[in-house]
């Protein structure tokens, strides 16, 4: 029990802090390329509550787009690395035009006389805020 | 189990200063804008109690300031968490402190304790909140107890040399 008193520090204990220091390093990189992925997201299109369209927005793709049919016309979302927006719409209004870019998970663009949804999903990053009422 | 007057007393003032340790520290600003990133000063007691009176003594003061401490915050899920880290990193330094004193000092033992203390607590929190992205912030919290680990071991084997010279800590 009388250890302590000469109790210099050991190559164990540097060797072990090391490898804590290293073994933390080494995971905060495979978690920061394992969630790399989830921080685009993904984009639902829905059309009269269907889903139509998947769109991945984790790859680099700027300037991307796709179009779906409507209750009305073509709606054309253009799709860019995390965020995506409605370009162009067959609709009266283009409200769905004026949101802009949406690229927070639950976020979602709403044309109500085309009856086409885009929604962004995916892990919602943490420390964020839950939701905005606009 | 009959304890000594001595002994009674010497658990009184580790778990006093434990007390006061944890709350001196509760007066800090966060280091760290990151859930249990502190600095740990409490364990500082624990260790004491280690290496001064040996294990059984080290886990009488860790689960009775971890109670009393819970109690004095009125906090049930504090309680829980600082419970569960204290007994864990406890159980760790005193398997470490027996079996493996040759080759890790009081210095790392209490780095042990501190990342033991973080893990334990991540996990306790993953118990109550059911997130298993929570176990993202693990490396950050192992990390950042090697410092808190540090600064906990040289300050404990100041104390520890001192009461010893003092041979105030006789058992």
């Amino acid at each position: 029990m009388k250890k302590y008193k000469s109790n210099k520090i050991t190559a164990g204990d540097i060797v072990f802090t090391v490898l804590v220091v290293v073994a933390s390093v080494a995971s905060m990189v495979m978690i920061a390329r394992a969630t790399a992925g989830e921080k685009g997201s993904t984009a639902v299109v829905e059309v009269s509550a269907k889903k139509v369209l998947r769109i991945e927005l984790s790859a680099d793709q700027p300037g991307k787009t796709y179009t779906v049919r409507g209750m009305l016309g073509p709606s054309t979302i253009e799709v860019e690395k995390g965020r995506a927006r409605m370009l162009a719409s067959t609709c009266r209004d283009k409200i769905c035009v004026g949101t802009g870019w949406v690229d927070a998970p639950g976020k979602e663009i709403v044309c109500l006389p085309n009856r086409v949804v885009i929604r962004i999903t995916g892990e919602r990053k943490p420390g964020r805020v839950d939701t905005v009422t606009e | 189990m009959i304890m000594g007057t001595r002994r009674v007393t010497n658990l009184a003032l580790l778990v006093s200063i434990g007390l006061v340790l944890s709350i001196i520290e509760s007066t800090f600003p966060p280091l760290l804008p990151l859930p249990g990133a502190k600095l740990g000063l409490a364990n500082i007691a624990t260790v004491i109690a280690l290496y001064l009176f040996g294990p059984s003594m080290a886990l009488e003061v860790t689960v009775l300031r971890c109670l009393i401490g819970g109690l004095l915050r009125g906090s049930v899920i504090g309680l829980f968490l600082s419970f569960s880290g204290g007994l864990v990193s406890t159980l760790v330094m005193i398997a470490i402190y027996m079996l493996m004193s040759d080759q890790l000092s009081i210095i790392g033992v209490s780095v042990a304790g501190a990342v033991t203390h973080n893990a334990t607590q991540l996990a306790a929190a993953f118990l109550l909140v059911g997130h298993a992205t929570l176990f993202n912030y693990l490396p950050y919290l192992a990390i950042i107890a090697v410092p808190t680990g540090l600064f906990v071991g040289f300050c404990s084997r100041r104390v520890a040399n001192s009461l010893e010279s003092l041979s105030l800590a006789v058992k």
